[in-house]
């Protein structure tokens, strides 16, 4: 049976759905294997915690860990800033969303379009309807992942509905674990 | 040689017939009363740079009985169509509906003035107002002279809308392209339908206009005399709520009864009367209905809520439909006798429709002076609610379903142990639906508890304008070309924010930087409901002039073709480019010189999505809020990436610019900042000379300095031309951050424009003022 969102604006009308995942091993294996992923962080992550830590230092940290480059979206860059790192590009969501459905786009680091996208911290509803420009016009050429814990039916692969935050933490500590780990 | 004449087709010369082509106010020009492919060029033109970007709401198509069909991963459906050219067609049916929602207030406005005054009531919109109707006149050709010439203008509109809703049927348009031209047509013909509206209410209710200084009313529940019987008029449409005011006048009764209004009728009969209250926008709606203080609620037509008459059953308070649009499966008493009407309103709580405005407001006046004495319903004590609130187990299924995705569980538990404070944000945030007292399973009644959260707060807003004046267009048109005004921004549409607080922090922000600040609708209403200092709203701290630093409140809804309007009186009375059936002139000019820039922030009906359309044909980009990806579509561009190949007309050579200005025509931000820092950018024009340049760059800077921590825009460099343009206070980091891109001066554009550029009829020399 499908899986429900959290936020029932975002409950999917259609036919192809998320993979659900709350295994932060294989959350790592599809970010290690990918070529060039890309973290698109939201503003959220500047006021969601856990215990006391805010979600934007679990965003660098994978970024760092897996030298990721970072997309801040809305007022994320003047946190970074903040707390001592530059992100690679500064667009909204609406547009790098807008750049990533061009296969010919070169991404952040002019390296060549990205493979995987990485959303993080966007407000559900906007992050569900970018997930969607890119299920239906970049699915030749990436896949989307969501670090939230809602889960998004228009993502490639999201997490579950994580009913507590403690669920949320161990496996965003997991991954970076993870991902630290040489493959 | 021997002059060669083009016989007019039939249609031609009918068109010619209804527009009085051989008065010679000015030359008819290429467009009189264009149907569907008439401006076709000029939207390919735009879609070149602007592409739609589409966010499907749902992957399937389920309009026809081939389906339902899954659109996903470049399928088609069983006729053909992909997933991009559905959402293109749902935008047009969307764009439709707004289009027809006004161009059907409009019908009805004429007829009611026309029943009363005949057709040859004269359009008189005061002494500063001579060119009354730049919509109307730029779209059709026609100058109306009268209602009975506003009835053809609407009747040309209704034509149009039954060819583009033909187009949305099985098998018709297969070209999302096409789609968006079709959109835009329709978003083009609701500003005409929109002008036809506002000038028949300006003349036929005697409306404020060619003034400023409109009184300034009262706003907010608390400033309703809930000791009187209470009129609560809801919708837009105020020919019932004008003559609920007459009959009150004439009955000696202006004192005894209140009358309050939810939504743009609230903003209509303020126009009429300054003794009416505006409760406040849609997001209000519920929660006074539901407080059951309203002893008669009037509807007319959108944006009401649908369950009116179940939700005033509940409260106890009678409901009167006054229009064909929104009759509720209620009994149709309009040809009934008014005191057996008001007899079985006041004894069986019964709710009628009523369609003869005259009744109608008889029977509201009567049934509220009858049932108010009984009235049981009051505020809710903070004690009470604080008992009710402890029901709430925290379970979370109104957040589940909260479309502004609120934890209102939250709320409600705290404010059952006595903190009261996350509740009273959570009421700044809400956007009144109801949903999360209809899913609480242990049916706590959010919305009473949320009364002790409400502010009991009154404000000021000043009462809706109309037109923008032809001589504060003669005083601001140049500053505003060059850029030394640095943008008119103007805030419109509903109230689906993020939070209510938003928009009136916005207007706070660009008043105070010498912005124009245009309002209308629900956004002009939240604009007055916060206080800044000395505890004055922006309609009292501000001036209410169109000028640097005036913060105006145009009006209702249809108002916002006066906004439209204002931009193509820029170029028409200021640049003195003519504007009769010469749309692709005025929008070429618009989109290239005028710095305009529309807030759709809380935008969420089809009304909107057709305005901020309507606004993008004419070349004025609209920034929406994060709510509005849920339209589906947004026309952005690729940057510095895209084409932005102008014509130089001055030259008359094809420059590439390499500026993306204006960058987008519909973009949606996450939050207020990044909006703050967005306004300023798009409000950028080619033609700006290094005075406006540098002025407009010295907001973008500041204001991203100021909510994106400090640096300067990632994008700068894209819109410095010269040393010029560099704002003085920035002139060191600037020069030092060019310098390390490598950055190379650029010619400015002389005289801008797409003409030119792409296949049109229109020679360039028409450009060329």
């Amino acid at each position: 049976m499908a899986v429900v969102p959290f936020h029932r604006v975002n409950v999917l009308t259609g036919i192809k759905s998320a993979r659900v995942i709350d295994d932060a091993s294989e959350y790592a294996s599809f970010i290690q294997k990918s070529r060039r992923p890309l973290l698109v962080l939201g503003p959220l992550l500047n006021e969601w915690s856990l215990d006391g830590k805010l979600l934007i230092d679990y965003a660098l940290e994978i970024a760092k860990v897996a030298n990721i480059p970072i997309c801040a979206t809305a007022t994320v860059k003047g946190k970074m800033v903040e707390l001592g790192t530059k992100p690679d590009s500064a667009y909204d969501s609406v547009e790098i969303v807008n750049h990533l459905k061009d296969p010919e786009w070169k991404g952040v680091r002019k390296e060549g379009n990205h493979d995987l996208v990485i959303f993080f911290g966007i407000r559900s509803d906007l992050e569900e309807q970018c997930l969607s420009v890119l299920k239906h016009f970049a699915f030749n050429h990436l896949k989307t992942m969501t670090l939230d814990k809602y889960h998004f039916p228009h993502a490639n692969y999201s997490l579950p509905n994580f009913r507590k935050d403690a669920q949320w933490k161990a496996f965003l500590e997991k991954l970076i674990s993870d991902l630290s780990k040489e493959e | 040689m021997a002059e060669v004449v083009n016989k007019l087709s039939r249609k031609e010369e009918e068109v010619r017939h209804l527009i009085r082509a051989d008065d010679l106010w000015e030359p008819v020009g290429p467009t009189p009363m264009p149907e569907i492919p008439s401006l076709r060029s000029w939207d390919m033109r735009l879609l070149k740079t602007y592409k739609p970007w589409y966010a499907p709401f749902c992957d399937l198509c389920c309009f026809c009985t081939y389906g339902k069909c899954d659109l996903s991963e470049g399928r088609r459906g069983a006729c053909g169509l992909d997933i991009a050219t559905q959402q293109a067609r749902f935008i047009l049916i969307a764009c439709l509906m707004g289009c027809s929602a006004h161009a059907g207030h409009a019908g009805h406005i004429l007829e009611y003035l026309i029943d009363k005054y005949g057709p040859d009531k004269k359009i008189d919109l005061g002494t500063y107002i001579e060119l009354t109707a730049p919509n109307i006149m730029t779209v059709t050709g026609l100058k109306p002279e009268t209602l009975g010439d506003l009835k053809t203008v609407i009747e040309y509109v209704y034509k149009e809308i039954t060819h583009l809703l033909d187009s949305t049927h099985f098998g018709q348009e297969g070209s999302y392209l096409d789609y968006e031209s079709k959109a835009l047509h329709a978003s083009m013909l609701d500003h005409v339908g929109m002008e036809v509206a506002d000038i028949a209410q300006i003349v036929g209710f005697n409306f404020p206009t060619s003034v400023a200084d409109t009184p300034l009313v009262d706003m907010g529940w608390s400033s309703v005399d809930e000791s009187k019987p209470v009129i609560l008029l809801v919708g837009h449409n105020p020919a019932t709520s004008t003559t609920v005011v007459d009959y009150l006048r004439e009955n000696g009764l202006y004192d005894k009864v209140e009358i309050a209004g939810i939504c743009c009728t609230a903003l209509e009969t303020t126009r009429y009367s300054d003794r009416a209250k505006i409760i406040g926008p849609l997001s209000r709606q519920l929660f006074y209905v539901r407080t059951g203080i309203a002893d008669v609620i009037v509807t007319d037509e959108q944006c009401i809520r649908t369950d009116m008459p179940i939700e005033a059953d509940n409260v106890g308070s009678r409901v009167v439909a006054t229009l064909d649009k929104a009759m509720y499966g209620l009994d149709d008493a309009t040809e009934w006798d008014t005191e057996e009407i008001v007899k079985q309103m006041v004894e069986d709580n019964k709710h009628f429709a009523i369609l003869d405005t005259r009744k109608a407001a008889e029977v509201a006046v009567k049934v509220a002076m009858e049932i108010a004495p009984h009235r049981k319903k009051r505020w809710i004590e903070e004690e009470e609610a604080r008992q009710l609130a402890q029901k709430c187990t925290n379970c979370g299924v109104c957040e589940w379903v909260c479309p502004n995705l609120i934890n209102i569980g939250d709320g409600i538990t705290e404010f059952a142990k006595g903190k009261p404070d996350l509740l009273r944000k959570q009421f700044n945030e809400c956007i009144g639906c109801g949903k999360c007292e209809q899913e609480c399973p242990l049916k706590v009644p959010i919305f009473k508890i949320m009364q002790v959260a409400a502010s009991k707060e009154t404000w000021k807003i000043r009462a809706g304008r109309g037109a923008v004046m032809d001589t504060e267009i003669r005083k601001v048109g140049a500053p505003i070309t060059l850029g030394t005004i640095p943008g008119v921004l103007a805030f419109v549409g509903c109230s689906n924010y993020p939070d209510i607080d938003d928009v009136a922090d916005m207007v706070y922000e660009f008043a105070k930087r010498k912005y124009i600040i245009t309002l209308t609708g629900c956004a002009a209403m939240v604009a007055g409901m916060k206080k800044f200092e000395d505890g004055k709203t922006v309609y009292e701290l501000f001036p209410p002039d169109f000028d640097a630093g005036g913060v105006v409140n145009i009006g209702s809804c249809v108002s916002n073709a006066h906004i439209s309007g204002a931009a193509i009186k820029i170029a028409n009375i200021f640049a003195a480019l003519p504007l009769r059936a010469n749309y692709e002139v005025m929008a070429d000019y618009v989109l290239n010189r005028v710095g305009a820039c529309g807030v759709a922030w809380g935008a969420m009906s089809q009304k909107a999505a057709s305005i901020g359309t309507g606004f993008n044909r004419l070349g004025i980009p609209v920034v929406l809020g994060p709510h509005s990806s849920k339209y589906r579509r947004l026309f952005l561009s690729n940057n510095e990436e895209d084409d932005w190949t102008v014509m130089d007309a001055r030259k008359r050579e094809i420059v590439d610019s390499g500026e993306p200005s204006p960058e987008h025509m519909a973009y949606v931000a996450e939050t207020k900042e990044k909006a703050m820092v967005m306004i300023p950018k798009l409000c950028i024009r080619k033609n700006d000379t290094p005075q406006g340049r540098s002025i407009k760059l010295n907001h973008y800077i500041s204001l991203y300095k100021k909510y994106m921590g400090g640096g300067l825009p990632e994008d700068l460099h894209l819109f410095i031309r010269r040393d010029a343009d560099i704002p003085l206070v920035y002139k060191k980091a600037v020069r030092e951050y060019l310098k390390e891109i490598g950055w190379q001066p650029k010619d400015p554009v002389g005289l801008p424009t797409l003409i030119g550029t792409y296949p049109s009829k229109i020679p360039l020399e028409a450009v060329i003022h």
